[in-house]
């Protein structure tokens, strides 16, 4: 299986180092306007740094393209894919409007070319625990279901999140992943509510607060936050039987201290949670898995496409103030 | 001076703590109890060495001040006829069951020229004065959003009977925490969304939900009163409240100071409290406002704005609406 890297920012190179550990596949390509940012990639993968589009998309050897370009390029990019024949990987948010995502899905069904969108929290094995332990039973029937996520404001090339045009800002952008696992675990959202500082003119701070009320009648409370510092999750399940809880802040099974000197014991602590194998590694392995094998993804793009439908209910409740219904609801 | 109190009804647990700390007073004294449940309050009488009286107005002429923990329902009427017998009241919360049962007490304390206090014990914690100190000296600079929670276990008894409580899990547990984001704030809720229900389990009463209110400052909040900790959870609840300002975070878990004990008889973790007596606090200070002819530091003028709140949320959810406060507090 060879594949193309379009963008090399942040999540290209974390999907550069993720393919570097999926046997069976190659990276042949790595593609960005800035080739510096192109070879430092291909470095990482094995791969050689493409000089135009055109070189990536008219090579025949070329199985998958995998899209790691700001949210606005992605549309544009899987049309292109589709239209070359080559199966597509793309980052998440799949689209800034649902009538895009559906495009984009049209035309790779009408290519016979599959379409993976990479909400990788389903990956994260917290939460992909927490989904089974949930499932099990152990928790009983959810009743209220909390989750946070967030940090610092997000640095990225030409400062593509700071335009909320570009980026949908912290609810499409980051709460999606939220929303889909929430999806995923509790079935579909009837109603959405958001509280949001999105539209006050506040230098590099985001914090939203989304209610939603599951067609099951659970309630469920979404924190995001580019208003802190350090980037934290959180969750808890709360149901008849049982709560379900995590937090990142506490699930640290390493910390190093270093101390600045022996004299004033200044210093900083790093705490780490290393797995054996990286979320973004095990998303992409399991796409290679699937293409090889045929098997459905575990996240289909209609799944992505429905947490995108969420994540825009709720920017347009934050901007009208009103509580937005989704299908089935009023 | 010796302040003499009465303590009118123990079917609220609070009524405990409250004759522990009033005998802990050396300018105070406990003259006597009334409870509807004559079988009770003898008991409550003999522990706290104390007089049972069978009727209020025996009482009411032996006291200057009494504390009301009776069911919901009946804080109305034994405040008015405290009231009208000319004895400041300190009452627990809820205030009332209705916006009219408040404003009547009000006026009733207002025009017999008595003090009437709303018992919210949350504003005593060191650690809560600590967090409004840090918000009111502008440390987080201008606020913009408060997540709050005051998760619960179901309590049982008359509580989940609406027709003496006025509501489940929304009535018991909206108040402490609006009343705090009041007092930190300096601001009025302005408008409340809630999803409400029931999904722990509780008979013909809500036991699950979450409100998100707008001040009339701008600043927004969510608040979960949800009865959702199971009997297997270390402790009873909680109370949190993660504060965003344009200069700042804060963090604040007001039971967070206890032990964690690990018992074979118990079969589950258990946290042992070990922080400042709260309800101590507010008894020292309705005894002391008496005595030194202060005004109460916590008015029933806030118990009303706290409840109208809870009221709000329960026309929201029912409703479906965004629901202005002025709708429910006229």
């Amino acid at each position: 299986m060879r594949v193309a890297l379009l963008g090399a920012g942040t999540m290209g190179s974390t999907h550069a180092a993720g393919w570097a550990e999926v046997q069976g596949a190659q990276v042949a390509w790595v593609f960005d306007r800035r080739p510096d940012a192109a070879e430092r990639a291909a470095a990482v993968c094995g791969a050689r740094v493409a000089a135009s589009l055109d070189q990536v998309l008219s090579d025949p050897s070329v199985d998958v393209i995998d899209i790691c370009l700001p949210t606005p390029l992605h549309k544009r990019h899987v049309l292109l894919a589709a239209a070359a024949g080559k199966h597509v990987v793309c980052e998440k948010p799949i689209a800034l409007s649902v009538a895009d995502a559906e495009e984009m899905i049209a035309a790779c069904q009408q290519a016979g070319v599959r379409l993976f969108v990479a909400q990788v929290l389903r990956f994260f094995p917290e939460y992909a625990a927490a989904h089974d332990a949930v499932l099990a039973g152990q928790v009983g029937e959810p009743g209220v279901i909390r989750t946070s996520r967030g940090g610092q404001f997000p640095m990225a090339t030409d400062d593509w999140y700071a335009d909320f045009t570009q980026s949908g800002g912290l609810v499409v952008d980051m709460l999606i992943h939220d929303f889909d696992w929430l999806r995923w675990s509790f079935g579909e959202v009837e109603r959405v509510y958001a509280l949001s500082t999105a539209g006050r003119e506040l230098n590099r701070l985001q914090y939203d607060l989304v209610t939603l009320r599951f067609a099951s009648g659970a309630i469920g409370h979404v924190e995001g936050t580019w208003a802190h510092q350090g980037f934290t999750t959180a969750l808890e399940v709360a149901g008849t039987k049982g709560v379900l809880e995590h937090k990142s802040t506490l699930s640290t099974p390493l910390v190093v201290h270093q101390r600045a000197s022996i004299a004033s014991g200044g210093g900083v602590a790093v705490p780490e949670s290393p797995l054996s194998e990286s979320p973004y590694t095990a998303e992409l392995r399991h796409f290679a898995d699937c293409l090889r094998t045929g098997a459905p993804f575990k996240v289909t793009p209609q799944d992505a496409t429905e947490a995108l439908r969420i994540a825009l209910a709720a920017v347009e409740s934050a901007r009208t103030g009103q509580p937005v219904y989704l299908k089935g609801g009023r | 001076m010796s302040l003499k109190v009465g303590i009118l009804s123990f079917a609220h647990m609070h009524a405990y703590s409250y004759a522990r700390s009033l005998k802990a007073r050396p300018d105070a004294q406990l003259v006597g109890i009334w409870d509807a449940d004559a079988e009770r309050g003898n008991q409550v009488a003999t522990q706290f060495g104390t007089s049972f009286y069978a009727g209020t107005p025996a009482l009411l002429q032996a006291v200057d001040a009494v504390i009301i923990c009776s069911e919901n329902l009946y804080h109305a009427p034994l405040a008015i006829e405290a009231a009208r017998a000319g004895k400041h009241i300190l009452c627990e919360k809820p205030l009332a069951t209705t916006v009219a049962d408040a404003q009547a007490m009000i006026a009733a304390a207002r025009e017999s020229g008595v003090q009437l206090m709303t018992a919210f014990p949350v504003r005593f914690a060191p650690a809560v004065q600590r967090a409004r100190a840090a918000v009111v000296e502008g440390r987080l600079g201008r606020i913009l959003a408060i997540k709050g929670t005051n998760r619960g276990s179901n309590p049982g008894g008359w509580f989940i009977q609406k027709e003496l409580s006025g509501g489940g899990a929304v009535m018991d547990h909206t108040v402490h925490v609006v009343d705090l984001m009041r007092w930190f704030l300096g601001a009025e809720v302005a408008t409340v969304y809630a999803e409400a229900g029931t999904r722990f389990g509780t008979p013909n009463c809500d036991d699950a939900g979450t409100l998100a209110m707008r001040f009339d400052s701008g600043v927004f909040a969510t608040l979960d009163p949800s009865w959702s900790r199971p009997a297997a959870y270390p402790t009873w609840g909680d109370v949190t409240m993660e504060i965003v300002g344009t200069n700042g975070t804060l963090t604040l878990d007001a039971f967070a100071q206890s032990l964690t004990v690990y018992n074979n008889d118990a079969m589950k973790a258990q946290y042992l409290p070990w922080g400042s007596d709260m309800d101590t606090g507010l008894v020292d200070a309705f005894v002391t406002a008496l005595t030194t002819g202060q005004p109460v530091p916590i008015t029933g003028e806030d118990g009303l704005a706290a409840m109208a709140v809870a009221l709000a949320a329960y026309r929201s959810s029912e409703e479906q609406r965004v629901i202005p406060l002025a709708e429910v507090a006229l």
